[in-house]
């Protein structure tokens, strides 16, 4: 405890900066060695002259040496500016995609956080409590089902059932088409409680059942066998026996348990949401979710240069943060956390 | 350590619970207007609007919205290739059919009311010109200058006598846009759009464009007060949501299987439109071994275009034996009058000549790219492998690039054989001979293909204003392709409108636009 909570933020803080710009340079990179460029990639086959390819280039500052371009954009970002698309329509702040597709694909990590924990502690808690049984048998083998999953095939299983043969849910999309909706975080669920339009809190909610489960189910298997294990042990514990014998009620006990055992989890909690956001580019497919994983997709395909370097590193700047968040949470809660 | 494990059950809780109250509200029923139709329908798409502003917008579902929401001088009239007045009730042509004078409606005016005058006509084209975006060509490369004479006339001052002047004008870089788009840059969002049927109410980039019956719109009013857009990342999401409901009608673009597959539960109305698309092979008459003219015209004779149809694309399209696609003017089977189908005969006889048999087979490297022109490809690729490995004689290697990679190839003439697609940019036969086939203007091909013969005949069919005397330059044309070989046509797509079954009124014609403005559902 040494130099205090404080500073150690801030050095976790300041180690963002060379992981983003390693990323930044790798991507620049490996984007410039790939044939072909954004301009040909938007204009493919059609008829234009090389004068007007050229003069589409220039507009793009593709003309430019390599090294001007890898700092202009570098500056540009250091000043908050992703630069402006390349392709499909040329000429938008990248920013604002960014802002679009951003709060779409925190939704839905959002919501299938809490489906992948809330699956992860019931099924875990439940082995533990029935250690060596059938039910601790079934609750593992759900663990290496989920975890295994195929998620576009997950996905389609249930909206076959839960869609096209049972009318429950949607099968694709945030919101029903046609609802107004005003923007104001790009959260559709949290923006219709703001606005006090249930309407499309109803619709917002029914658009995530699907996606959230099955991108949810597919990571609570981790949780499950981290929850039972680590349930196992506390459970064993002398102290646990001591309040079994006091007569403490059943479910306090459990409650105990869970607490001791939910520090590593905690740490799964903040690798799992990075692995949520980008996990997010199959479920997104799957269900024609406008986020950041088929932005980011679809730029690949046109080359989009500052798109994908602009998306890049801003997902690695929020699961930078994430994870800043999630270390911070953990040496607070472990008082054996040194920082 | 009890209170964050505690809170986050009871989030949870309270998120299945709202959850479990959403599932009982089912779907929600279509509102209908007074007129006993309803009063919106949702289409589903696959492709995406990349641009509202025409200076730039220069792919084929853009500029199907745009169509729908600006309209030009001229226009087709729904369903057919005869071009119809639409905001110019006249028009006159000079002799030399190089000054094109257009007398404009008096009653034509923007969604928000502003009456539209010779001079927006102006500013619209000469923004066009000054943007100078992907489709500006359209209009920098015929027209010289374009004034107004008064506010109801304008005048077109062409580069050069342009006998399809008229189909020019159905593009939308034609279309005259509302004052409030950005003088001299793109203005890729705005929605205030020009003088169409319809107008945009509310556009979310990939996820939903509306458009409502702009009322002030000169003609007949659609039936169909809106029409929402629902824009898919894939087509089995896209056929999910119609199965599901959610959307009235699925358009560009099911894939094959799906459609053949929903055509046979009967339960939706499964509406086919020919199209203008084409798929072809390219070859490289620049390098060996395809530089030999014979190895060129033994590939198309081995060729089987309905086997193409049947395996890859469940019949959904249609063979074509000329770059000029099947029903339009001056079309000829050429390559099935040259090479028939599946020729292996000819193709083993013309591969001998050019010194190649069983112990010495042709090798060829086929490429293709994976997701641009749908999941088929790969298949495609294979089939053909398939049908020049029958002859004994070729040997195929297959290979793969994605889309920004494959189009740098091409331009760069490094691939051998390999498959494209074409979407007109207008319906004439000028737009699937002059881009392909003259010198210069082919460079994007690829295949290096240069004749001077065909360069006369495309320059001297350009000019000519007779369609009978054009036609002749165009049969010639086909013939030389046919014997030259530089691309070998395949397959000629066909649109798929599939809609649930109270959707009416659907008419798309051979410019493959649909306009939704002839759409309605039964309440």
């Amino acid at each position: 405890m040494a130099r205090g909570v404080g500073s150690y933020i801030i050095i976790r803080g300041l180690m963002i900066i060379p992981t983003i710009l390693i990323l930044y340079t790798i991507v620049f990179i490996f984007l410039r060695i790939l044939p072909g460029d954004p301009i040909l990639a938007v204009v493919g086959t059609k008829n234009i002259p090389p004068e007007q390819l050229a003069h589409l280039r220039a507009m793009a500052g593709l003309d430019k040496p390599l090294y001007v371009q890898y700092f202009d954009y570098l500056f540009r970002m250091i000043r908050g500016d992703f630069g402006v698309t390349l392709a499909f329509p040329q000429g938008k702040p990248v920013w604002e995609y960014l802002k679009l597709r951003f709060p779409a694909t925190l939704e839905l990590t959002i919501f299938s956080f809490t489906v992948s924990v809330l699956l992860g502690l019931i099924t875990g808690v439940i082995a533990a409590k029935n250690k060596g049984t059938k039910i601790d048998t079934s609750m593992r083998i759900y663990s290496i089902v989920a975890y295994t999953l195929f998620i576009p095939w997950f996905g389609m299983m249930l909206q076959y059932l839960f869609g096209v043969h049972f009318h429950l849910l949607p099968t694709s999309g945030r919101i029903d088409p046609g609802i107004d909706l005003q923007r104001i975080t790009g959260l559709y669920v949290l923006d219709s409680i703001l606005t006090g339009n249930w309407e499309a809190f109803t619709s917002a909610i029914r658009h995530l059942v699907l996606p959230s489960i099955t991108l949810g189910m597919v990571l609570s298997g981790a949780y499950t066998r981290l929850v039972r294990n680590n349930m196992v042990d506390v459970l064993s514990q002398d102290f646990i026996r001591s309040y079994h014998a006091r007569g403490v009620k059943h479910w306090k006990v459990t409650l105990y348990a869970l607490k001791n055992a939910f520090i590593p989890v905690i740490t799964l909690m903040g690798l799992q949401f990075a692995i949520l956001l980008g996990g997010a580019v199959l479920t997104e497919t799957t269900f024609s979710w406008p986020g950041m994983g088929t932005f980011i997709v679809d730029r690949i395909d046109y080359r989009d240069y500052n798109a994908i370097q602009g998306a890049v590193v801003f997902f690695a700047f929020f699961v930078g943060l994430i994870s800043l968040v999630v270390d911070v949470i953990y040496a607070l809660l472990d008082p054996r956390v040194k920082y | 350590m009890k209170k964050p494990v505690l809170s986050l059950f009871l989030v949870s809780l309270f998120v299945l619970a709202v959850v479990a109250s959403g599932c009982i509200g089912g779907k929600e029923t279509t509102p209908t207007t007074t007129t006993g139709y309803a009063e919106q329908i949702v289409i589903g798409v696959t492709d995406k609007v990349t641009d509202l502003d025409p200076a730039n917008a220069y792919d084929f579902y853009t500029w199907e919205v745009l169509n729908n929401v600006m309209e030009g001088l001229v226009k087709y009239k729904p369903g057919t290739l005869e071009i119809e007045p639409a905001l110019a009730e006249k028009w006159e042509v000079s002799e030399d059919s190089k000054v094109w004078t257009f007398y404009l409606r008096k009653d034509a005016k923007f969604a928000d009311g502003t009456p539209l005058k010779a001079q927006d006509v102006v500013r619209s084209i000469e923004r066009v010109m000054k943007i100078n975006g992907d489709p500006a060509w359209l209009v920098t490369d015929f027209v010289e200058k374009v004034e107004a004479k008064d506010d109801y006339t304008v005048v077109f001052y062409l580069k050069d006598s342009i006998s399809y002047f008229l189909a020019l004008l159905t593009t939308p870089p034609y279309f005259p846009v509302h004052p409030n788009y950005k003088p001299d840059a793109i203005d890729s969002d705005q929605t205030a759009g020009g003088a169409g049927p319809y107008k945009i109410a509310k556009w979310v980039r990939d996820e939903e464009l509306v458009l409502e019956v702009n009322p002030n719109y000169y003609g007949e009013k659609p039936k169909t007060q809106k029409i929402i857009i629902k824009f898919y990342r894939d087509a089995s999401t896209m056929r999910l949501a119609l199965q599901n409901g959610e959307i009235d009608i699925a358009w560009r673009t099911l894939r094959p299987t799906d459609i053949e597959s929903i055509k046979k539960e009967g339960k939706f109305s499964v509406i086919e439109v020919p199209g203008g698309f084409i798929r072809y092979l390219c070859l490289n008459t620049q390098k060996d071994p395809t530089k030999d003219v014979k190895v060129r015209q033994a590939l198309a004779a081995a060729i089987d275009r309905q086997d193409i149809s049947n395996k890859v694309f469940k019949g959904t399209v249609e063979p074509l034996y000329s770059l000029i696609p099947n029903g339009m003017w001056s079309h000829i089977d050429v390559f099935k009058e040259k090479y028939g189908d599946a020729n292996v005969d000819l193709a083993k006889k013309l591969l001998k000549e050019a010194g190649y048999d069983e112990n010495n087979p042709l090798q060829i490297e086929l490429w293709y790219t994976p997701t641009h022109y749908g999941d088929t490809e790969a298949d495609l690729a294979q089939v053909l492998k398939e049908q020049w490995e029958n002859t004994g004689v070729i040997k195929v290697e297959i290979k793969s690039a994605e889309w920004g990679t494959y189009v740098d190839y091409a331009r760069k003439g490094q691939m051998m054989v390999y498959l494209l697609g074409w979407y007109p940019d207008y319906l004439d036969p000028d737009d699937y001979t002059t881009p392909f086939l003259k010198s210069g203007a082919n460079k994007w091909t690829g295949t290096g293909y240069s004749n001077p013969t065909m360069d006369e005949i495309l320059t001297k069919a350009q000019t000519i204003v007779d369609q009978k005397e054009r036609a002749k330059f165009y049969e010639q044309a086909q013939k030389i392709l046919a014997e030259d070989v530089p691309f070998i046509p395949l397959i000629q797509g066909k649109l798929y409108v599939v809609t649930s079954p109270k959707v009416k009124g659907v008419v798309i014609g051979p410019d493959m636009i649909f306009k939704y403005y002839t759409l309605y559902k039964e309440a």
